[in-house]
């Protein structure tokens, strides 16, 4: 009861669902985006797709600094590229309007994680179903459309799923860039990071116990909610 | 069924290589499980005590040389050091304890013995205390020094280098605007109206050089007031008016920088403790607010800086060299194998016995003294010769306006909070008044609850 009646217990939570809702969409569309335009066999298109997947194998300490020093709202290249078009740029990290979405900016960079699996799933569509359609005189969007992204939403399905997980489990990044604090303005104060100040920083043991069972519930009604609208919108034919 | 001698051989090699595996992963996993466990003594015959520190780099060679002194002074003991870092090091303390491999002796941040002792796994040191040294204890030593150390009245750490605020004062810098820095101001407006004039900004508005900047709620209400704590009554003061008369001085400071500007500036520059990167070192920061720990970064990294140290400047009317003490202190868990022994370790650091010895190990590291014995030795007075300004620490230390952080068991929460309240009404989020109100709010029902679960009385 005492975890309800905690202002900071749903401020976290909050945080958390909005960084879900914004980040976990932008990051499967960039995601699938990428898989469909390294799926086209072109001249290097390995060493295209290596260079996409490379950011997601980089540990996330070192990902988290160096988007720490690209937006330094003094020093950083962001600002320093926007102020040559006279742009005044935000404080990224300083301000917390601008926050969520420097973290959206960073989960960006780490797409090629769940590129790779799109390939793999796009690899797995039967050449027959383009070829039929291409006889029937269907175009490049109307394949896409029509074949391409209801054969792929099964994996489509598998990255939301994990998507939301991670969401969820949100911590370095946050840590990092509040240096522990979830600020500034509490908007970096995700459920975990919260969790974690309350275990380890308050030592309060069985809050963040309570926490943390609160946390597998949560995760536990989304995963439900999710499974059941894959009725809707996955396809498993082919 | 016939045998496949094809499939054998295949089969042969797989388990080969599967067993090859297994030993290559058991002996790293047996190495790493020795390579983990506690350092041994090297001397023979001696007992061994563990003391975990968090001090890193080069002040890991001056712990070092102070256990090295030890273990030279003894014939019964012999300490083994080992750094853990400072991040986490509360936790790594707990799952030791927990865990019933805890060290006989560590130095810990004095913010975090109220949390960890009130889970009962810290030993009352003064049971570790012939009756002569409890006496000298209570008698001796800085009040504010001896008080940071207790948690409702028991002592759990004894200091070995506490920690006090004050300014760091750029001389060219001030001379630059016809200001004097041996002449501090006589008020905080005053300082303000001083920084103003030492900032220096580019075309875009941004700061090039930050006159001065200040925060801290916590520590710089005891210029204005009782604080946020009252030893007295053992209650939280927040919402009084002289925590808000400071706030707003605060808020009003940042704002005639500019909060924004302020922020970007800071972001871009190298704020850690313990490099000589420090703003101030380079000249960015003509009035720097930061602990006595600068002295022996300057002395090493700039020795020829011309600079002043001015104790924390009060308003009018205000309460002069106010200061709340934190820093490392030393403390033995309840489970340690050897307490006696990380006792007298203990004991020798600190100049609770031999002062004038221990007063060497504390010019050593630039470390505030435990007790007027040791500021008096003549070391450390040779000391304070050599490195006058930090003169100004020692002098905070001993005056009626230095506090202890406030005796709670969830301190660190309550730290967190006034930042907080500090941090949002800084950027104009909520006015100071409401700033306050809604920390004595969360506070309270954060002290209600525990309360309620028997972790407060």
């Amino acid at each position: 009861m005492m975890l309800f009646q905690d202002e900071l217990f749903w401020k976290s939570l909050w945080v958390t669902i909005r960084y879900a809702l914004v980040s976990v969409p932008i990051v499967l569309v960039v995601g699938v985006l990428l898989a469909l335009l390294l799926n086209i066999n072109v001249k290097g298109i390995a060493i295209f797709r290596t260079i996409f997947y490379l950011p997601s194998i980089v540990p996330m300490v070192a990902t988290t600094s160096i988007f720490m020093w690209i937006l330094n709202p003094q020093v950083g290249l962001v600002n320093r590229v926007l102020a040559l078009f006279h742009i005044d740029g935000p404080g990224w990290l300083t301000d917390p309007k601008w926050t969520l979405w420097s973290l959206v900016f960073m989960a960006i960079w780490g797409a090629g994680g769940s590129m790779v699996i799109y390939l793999a799933g796009l690899k797995d569509i039967p050449q027959y179903l383009y070829e039929a359609a291409t006889l029937d005189g269907a175009g490049v969007i109307k394949k896409t459309r029509m074949i391409t992204l209801p054969m792929l939403t099964p994996v489509i399905f598998f990255n939301l799923v994990m998507g939301v997980i991670g969401t969820f489990q949100y911590f370095t990044q946050a840590f990092m860039i509040s240096k522990g604090s979830g600020g500034p303005e509490d908007s970096t104060l995700f459920y975990a990071l919260y969790m974690f100040q309350r275990s380890w920083k308050y030592m309060d043991m069985g809050y963040g116990s309570a926490m943390a069972w609160a946390l597998f519930v949560i995760i536990v009604i989304l995963t439900f909610l999710i499974f059941q609208s894959q009725k809707r919108w996955v396809h498993y034919g082919g | 069924m016939a045998a496949n001698p094809t499939f054998d051989r295949e089969n042969s090699s797989k388990v080969i290589v599967i067993r090859s595996i297994l030993a290559v992963l058991a002996i790293t996993a047996t190495w790493f499980l020795m390579s983990a466990k506690m350092p041994d003594a090297n001397i023979p015959g001696r007992t061994k005590v563990v003391f975990w520190h968090r001090w890193g780099g080069e002040w890991e060679v001056v712990v070092k040389r102070i256990v090295s002194r030890f273990n030279e002074s003894q014939t019964e003991y012999e300490v083994v050091p080992m750094f853990t870092t400072g991040t986490g090091s509360e936790t790594k303390f707990m799952l030791s304890t927990i865990g019933g491999d805890p060290p006989d002796v560590m130095s810990m941040w004095n913010g975090a013995i109220p949390s960890i002792a009130s889970g009962g796994l810290l030993t009352d040191l003064e049971t570790l205390m012939t009756p002569e040294e409890k006496e000298y204890f209570n008698r001796v030593p800085y009040q504010a020094i001896r008080e940071s150390g207790q948690f409702k009245g028991v002592t759990y750490g004894i200091t070995i280098g506490a920690d006090l605020m004050g300014y760091y004062v750029n001389a060219k810098h001030l001379r630059e605007v016809g200001a004097d820095p041996d002449k501090p101001p006589k008020t905080f407006e005053e300082l303000v109206a001083l920084g103003t004039k030492l900032n220096i900004k580019d075309s875009s508005g941004n700061i090039k050089r930050m006159g001065f900047n200040v925060n801290e709620l916590m520590t710089q209400a005891y210029a204005w007031g009782p604080g946020f704590y009252n030893k007295e009554s053992k209650t939280l003061t927040m919402n009084t008016p002289s925590n808000l008369a400071a706030l707003t001085a605060l808020v009003e400071q940042k704002k005639g920088v500019g909060f924004d500007q302020a922020q970007r500036f800071w972001a871009s520059q190298n704020t850690g403790s313990s490099t000589g990167a420090w703003p101030f070192i380079p000249g960015a920061v003509s009035i720097a607010y930061d602990g006595q720990w600068r002295v022996e970064e300057i002395r090493k990294y700039n020795p020829g800086m011309d600079y002043r140290v001015w104790p924390l400047i009060p308003p009018k009317d205000g309460k002069p060299y106010a200061g709340s003490l934190g820093g490392n202190f030393m403390i033995i868990p309840t489970s340690a194998k050897q307490k006696k022994g990380a006792f007298e370790f203990v004991k020798f650091w600190s100049g609770l016995t031999h002062p004038e010895r221990a007063a060497e190990f504390y010019c050593w590291g630039g470390w505030l003294p435990l007790s007027p014995d040791v500021a008096n030795s003549p070391k450390y007075q040779e000391y304070l010769r050599t490195n006058p300004q930090f003169k100004t620490f020692v002098d905070t230390l001993g005056g009626d306006n230095c506090h202890p952080y406030p005796n709670v068991g969830f301190l660190q929460y309550y730290l967190d909070q006034v930042n907080r309240a500090e941090d949002q009404s800084s950027r104009g989020s909520v006015t100071p008044k409401q700033a306050l109100i809604n920390l004595d709010q969360t506070v309270n029902d954060e002290l209600r609850k525990r309360k309620e679960l028997g972790f407060e009385d």
